[in-house]
């Protein structure tokens, strides 16, 4: 991607904008603050999963594209479907430049997920906005230090009901976890009864029922 | 800088000795050290944080507008290239391609109500 040469003059413009209004106020005139782009602090790669049972898994897996500023997530984000309109048994995942979107990566095998598990209701109400807002929360770097730990996001479109989870590296970082755990509830308006929990990916894969116990819930 | 600046005398930085007797007394965050110093950076430097609001702005850049270059073409996930994007709640170019996730989606939505009416 050709982004990387104006970087210290993006930065710069970067925080001003945070601040101030005078940016997203200007005219339509072609001004060239208008091409500006903004460097995000992780490349990020988007990953489609489709289940065509005749393919392996790993087949099945396609990378859609990887970006590293705020425009590049966009015209991506733009021009792809809503997860509502991805067919059953289909993902997209969003990972760490150089993060597999599976459990054997070594980035994530000692990890876990916080799951956020929808109705078929959801579908039409939630699905689209919770998963742009976890997707916001990645890219911006929501979570402080802890998200240092972030993985990846993964949507999984199944006819059960769907969910969307935010992986972390290590389920034993306990304060991280909780971090990330207690604002993604509140940026996604989970009301606090509702309670979601974390799993690791190690008890997820070796479940013998059909729950996987929780390490810990928000 | 002004002109009319004053010679400035220069002094140490004021530092505080801070004796720990018991690891109780160290501080919780890594940021901070015994008696309260913070730092602003972080240790590889400073994290580019954008929020909500400023990354929703970005949306309608006009760099955002065109698809990436070498966006691969994979049915029912990305658009045509020739859709813009302004059409795309009001208009149709959009719909050809909804046709057939929707007539895949239905197809899979009727199998699973059967699925559960035979339970």
């Amino acid at each position: 991607m050709a982004t990387s040469e104006p970087r210290e003059a993006e930065a710069e413009a970067e925080t001003e904008t945070e601040e101030g209004t005078t940016e997203p106020t200007l005219p339509a005139v072609a001004s060239s603050e208008q091409y500006i782009k903004h460097p995000l602090q992780n490349r990020w790669a988007l990953w489609y999963f489709k289940n065509d049972k005749s393919k392996s898994w790993t087949e099945n897996l396609r990378l859609i594209a990887k970006f590293d500023t705020v425009e590049d997530f966009w015209a991506l984000y733009n021009h792809i479907q809503q997860p509502s309109k991805l067919g059953f048994g289909c993902d997209y995942c969003l990972f760490k430049d150089g993060i597999k979107p599976m459990w054997e990566d070594d980035r994530n095998k000692l990890g876990g997920r916080w799951l956020m598990t929808l109705s078929k209701q959801q579908r039409h109400n939630d699905l689209d906005r919770y998963w742009m807002e976890t997707l916001l929360c990645l890219i911006g770097e929501s979570f402080d230090e802890a998200s240092e730990d972030v993985c990846g996001a993964v949507v999984n479109v199944r006819p059960k009901g769907d969910k969307i989870a935010i992986w972390t590296g290590n389920c034993q970082n306990r304060d991280a976890i909780m971090t990330i755990g207690q604002q993604y509830k509140e940026r996604l308006s989970v009301p606090v009864k509702a309670l979601i929990g974390y799993q690791s990916h190690d008890d997820t894969s070796s479940k013998s029922g059909s729950t996987t116990k929780n390490m810990y819930t928000v | 800088m002004s002109a009319d600046c004053q010679k400035t005398t220069s002094r140490a930085i004021p530092t505080r000795r801070v004796t720990i007797n018991d690891a109780a007394h160290m501080p919780h965050d890594y940021s901070t050290t015994p008696g309260g110093t913070l730092f602003s950076t972080t240790p590889g430097g400073t994290r580019i944080i954008y929020d909500r609001k400023f990354l929703l702005d970005c949306r309608s850049s006009p760099v955002a507008r065109t698809p990436p270059r070498c966006l691969p073409d994979i049915p029912g996930v990305t658009r045509p290239p020739s859709v813009h994007i302004n059409n795309d709640k009001a208009h149709p170019p959009e719909q050809s391609l909804n046709n057939n996730c929707s007539t895949h989606t239905d197809k899979i939505a009727g199998e699973d109500a059967q699925f559960e009416m035979d339970i």
